[in-house]
């Protein structure tokens, strides 16, 4: 059963973060817009992360067989997943996130290369966390301001990866219960809401003009 | 307080207004553009340099003052740019 959640939200997660990569991708070729440009970067990577995992858990079952996918292409999926929400809460202008001082800045990375892949993950996902309730509480707020119907959609959206990535974090404690499961769930469903207001966008009218830049 | 606005938002203001206010072919005047965007001359002077170069607004002399309309190119970007705006609005952004 978490096989298949897990190939499924890998899949989908893919998927939905390619589709609004490469519309994103069209806008910025069409507009010039740069916050366009980042939001290409952030669907692609998450879209790149999703396909490591789930390229991970392919080969594993397909190839390897050891009944466990490896460690390091978990935490590299997650790791360019986090790439992709840092640019997603980057388009909210996170900048006051970072601390103002260089050192700071410098030794703000140094725990990254003082700890083993499974601390690695937590780091991720514990930062994932960060990163998408920042997105969700920026996107809902912008509800209220311009009532766009699609950003309560992107808003739970985010929300229910940041519920499904602190589960997911959450279910290293309580490796056997329902906890991974339920994380996957929520988050399938979070990629869901996410791509519900994107579809609608009708991209069939717009004419991709490669000269204008 | 004023609303912040992109230098994307600006040119589609300037593009909206060369599309839609103006009922016929004679273009806008830059004092009629200045107004309508609410940018100041030299700004929206550089700006509308940059649009005619692209090829979204074209330059018409119309006795002896420069005036600007929009041109099929310039309609397109304008459709693309509404759309976009949508997109990026649904990740509560602005383009």
């Amino acid at each position: 059963m978490e096989f298949l959640l897990e190939n499924i939200l890998n899949l989908l997660g893919f998927l939905v973060g390619l589709a609004i990569g490469v519309m994103s991708i069209i806008g910025f070729r069409n507009t010039g817009s740069p916050t366009l440009f980042r939001l290409s970067i952030a669907f692609l990577s998450i879209s790149l992360g999703f396909f490591v995992i789930w390229m991970g858990y392919t080969i594993e079952d397909f190839v390897i067989k050891s009944g466990n996918i490896e460690r390091w292409v978990q935490t590299l999926g997650i790791a360019i997943q986090t790439i992709g929400y840092f640019f997603i809460a980057f388009s909210h202008s996170i900048k006051s996130f970072f601390p103002k001082s260089s050192y700071f800045r410098s030794v703000g990375i140094l725990p990254l290369f003082l700890v083993s892949s499974v601390q690695l993950e937590h780091i991720f996902r514990s930062v994932s966390f960060i990163l998408l309730v920042y997105g969700a509480i920026e996107t809902m707020l912008s509800y209220f301001e311009n009532k766009n119907k699609g950003a309560i959609s992107v808003g739970v959206g985010l929300g229910l990866l940041a519920l499904g990535e602190f589960l997911g974090w959450y279910s290293f404690v309580f490796p056997e219960s329902i906890l991974y499961t339920a994380s996957m769930t929520i988050k399938i469903g979070g990629l869901v809401a996410l791509f519900i207001p994107v579809s609608k966008v009708p991209l069939t009218k717009i004419k991709f003009d490669d000269d204008f830049e | 307080m004023a609303e912040y606005r992109t230098h994307m938002k600006i040119i589609g203001d300037i593009l909206l207004t060369t599309r839609d206010d103006l009922r016929d072919e004679d273009g806008a005047t830059v004092t009629y553009l200045i107004r309508k965007a609410n940018i100041s001359h030299s700004r929206i002077s550089r700006i509308l340099k940059t649009l005619v170069s692209q090829g979204l607004l074209e330059q018409i002399d119309s006795q002896g003052s420069n005036k600007y309309r929009i041109s099929q190119t310039g309609r397109e970007f304008l459709q693309a740019y509404n759309t976009f705006t949508n997109f990026a609005d649904n990740f509560g952004l602005n383009i």
